[in-house]
């Protein structure tokens, strides 16, 4: 009882940690490309002038769980690593994840592939806070987090509720 | 049985007759068919399925009163082959189903183990034929079990030399070979599990690991013992590396003699022919429940992404206003309040009357009038009204 009680202590620390990174992080305004006329590119991504790029965040609640937040002038790049503790669970989030990058377009904000090492990206620019509004997005981004974990644990949780019921089914027909 | 599965009633029944149900369902379609039809055809009907059963239909328009049903099945193992391929049990059980529609062949058409002549001029209309036709579909599922049922039920046979309980290889499906090794006191039934996929891997070990604890509890005690291990069990040491390699590790079952007794032995033989294939139907399955969870999931994520503002909703809510209203009043009511206030702002300016004092009262109407006198005057003095001009005065011009 009291380990969960820490543990969602510790997740409400992390969330919050989170939050007020990216409130103080996103502040992103208009700004075109450097080298290319009449362009404009997210600069997190095409990292093409170092002076538009801010130093990276990156927030550790322990080694399988951390979220990198990397920001510049006109975007703002936000890795997660999601909790991964036995091989059910990795495939679950492995499928999970896989299944929210290819539908990425239904969030806006969703990068279709992670950045190395993470398992989830989400690349939000300054157009995204215009039409969206900033805190709403915030909202998005630590809800998100608390579901994919809540998600994994209940789907875990149902694989093994549905596989003792067909072992038992199974065993049923021998008695 | 499939509704734990998490399947629809429809897709488990289709489900459960193509795995689970010992009749082929398509063998059967077609058989129903030929009975129907009343034009005699040419026909020749290829069939594969359930692992690698093969089954040939031909009826020929110069003999329509006999089809021909050639049936292939995998040979478990060569130790139960008896002459003709085909053990005397099954040749029973064949020979049982109607002696007068059902005749097997000798020797069965090249490529097959059993060839059987069907008589449809004999089969009877209604159920009965239903029923028949079911029990020839039926006849692949008894070629197999046969195979296994012969191995299990000389359980307390002792023609095993002692000491010597090599297990014998029964190759059902080329990629799902499985292991019978006979003890003492208990025959092990041993399957290396492997699967394609890293996921199906950790669903079935999952569900494996399940096994073992519901078997292990007290309401199965009676069931066969069920055990799941990563390494090779120590009954197969000594077999060949390729059949030891797995990427899901070996479940055993134990069978003792209660469970191959006479009215247990069929259930348990195609329980454990069908086992394969109960695995890979709830790991099928529970993808599928994990894609339904996943997509209804992604709804939820994207409702908090678009859901509407809560500020501009306050701000509608300012402008409408807060919310109270002024009642109106109807004219005939206010008429009614508005006279009360007049009558009662006329009677404050009448005199005092005293009845009875005639005197008294004259003093007070002189007094009364003085006062009126003095007040119009300061009235006239004080409250002169002063001249304005409006700012917007202008001069005509000439």
């Amino acid at each position: 009882m009291s380990s969960s009680v820490e543990k969602a202590t510790t997740m409400r620390l992390y969330l919050t940690c989170i939050r007020n990174t990216l409130e103080a992080a996103m502040c992103l305004q208009n700004f075109p490309c450097q080298e290319v006329e009449r362009h404009n590119k997210p600069e997190v991504e095409m990292k093409t002038s170092p002076e538009l790029l801010l130093n990276p965040v990156m927030i550790c609640r322990n080694e399988a769980e951390k979220c990198l937040i990397e920001t510049s002038i006109n975007s703002l790049r936000i890795s997660l690593k999601v909790k991964q503790a036995d091989e059910l669970e990795n495939i679950l989030a492995k499928k999970f994840l896989r299944f929210l990058s290819m539908r990425a377009e239904a969030f806006q904000v969703l990068r279709r592939k992670p950045v190395q090492g993470y398992d989830i990206s989400f690349l939000i620019s300054n157009f995204h806070c215009e039409e969206m509004q900033k805190q709403r997005l915030i909202d998005f981004i630590v809800q998100f987090m608390e579901d994919i974990d809540k998600e994994i644990n209940e789907l875990k949780m149902s694989v093994n509720t549905r596989g003792r019921l067909v072992a038992t089914e199974f065993l049923k027909q021998f008695v | 049985m499939m509704g734990c599965f998490g399947l629809d009633g429809d897709r488990s029944r289709r489900l459960k007759s193509g795995f689970f149900e010992r009749s082929s369902p398509a063998l059967q379609q077609i058989l129903l068919q030929l009975l129907q039809d009343q034009n005699p055809v040419d026909i020749d009907h290829h069939l594969y399925e359930f692992g690698s059963v093969e089954y040939r239909v031909q009826t020929s328009a110069s003999d329509p009163e006999n089809i021909y049903l050639s049936i292939s099945t995998p040979i478990l193992t060569p130790r139960t082959l008896v002459s003709q391929g085909l053990c005397p049990y099954t040749i029973q059980k064949v020979k049982d189903i109607s002696p007068d529609v059902v005749d097997i062949l000798h020797p069965a058409r090249e490529g097959y183990q059993l060839t059987l002549q069907l008589k449809p001029a004999h089969i009877p209309q209604g159920k009965a034929g239903a029923k028949i036709i079911k029990e020839i579909a039926a006849v692949a599922s008894v070629i197999l079990s046969s195979q296994l049922k012969e191995m299990l039920r000389n359980f307390s046979s002792e023609d095993a030399p002692e000491g010597t309980y090599k297990p014998i290889k029964c190759v059902y499906h080329p990629r799902e070979p499985l292991f019978v090794n006979r003890q003492p006191q208990k025959i092990t039934v041993i399957f290396p599990m492997r699967f394609k996929d890293t996921s199906d891997v950790v669903i079935a070990t999952s569900f494996f690991q399940e096994l073992m604890d519901i078997g292990s509890s007290e309401a199965f005690s009676k069931a066969p013992a069920c055990t799941w291990s990563p390494i090779p069990p120590p009954e197969l040491r000594g077999e060949l590396m390729e059949d030891l390699s797995t990427n899901a590790g070996f479940v055993s079952f134990d069978i003792f003699s209660r469970h191959v007794d006479d009215k247990r032995l069929d259930k348990t033989v195609w329980n454990l022919l069908n086992f394969y294939n109960y695995v890979k139907s709830y790991i099928k399955s529970t993808k599928g429940f994990i894609q339904r969870k996943m997509r209804g999931r992604l709804e939820d994520l994207v409702k908090i992404l678009h859901k509407p503002d809560l500020d501009e909703d306050d701000h509608e809510q300012k402008i409408r206003g807060c919310g109270w209203k002024i009642k109106p009043v109807s004219s005939s009511r206010f008429r009614k309040h508005y006279g009360d206030f007049k009558r009662k702002i006329k009677r404050m300016k009448y005199r005092i009357r005293i009845h009875g004092f005639s005197e008294l009262n004259k003093k007070i109407k002189r007094i009364h009038h003085q006062i009126k006198n003095r007040n119009f005057g300061l009235r006239s003095q004080w409250f002169s009204t002063p001249k304005f001009h409006s700012a917007n005065r202008y001069t005509r011009l000439e």
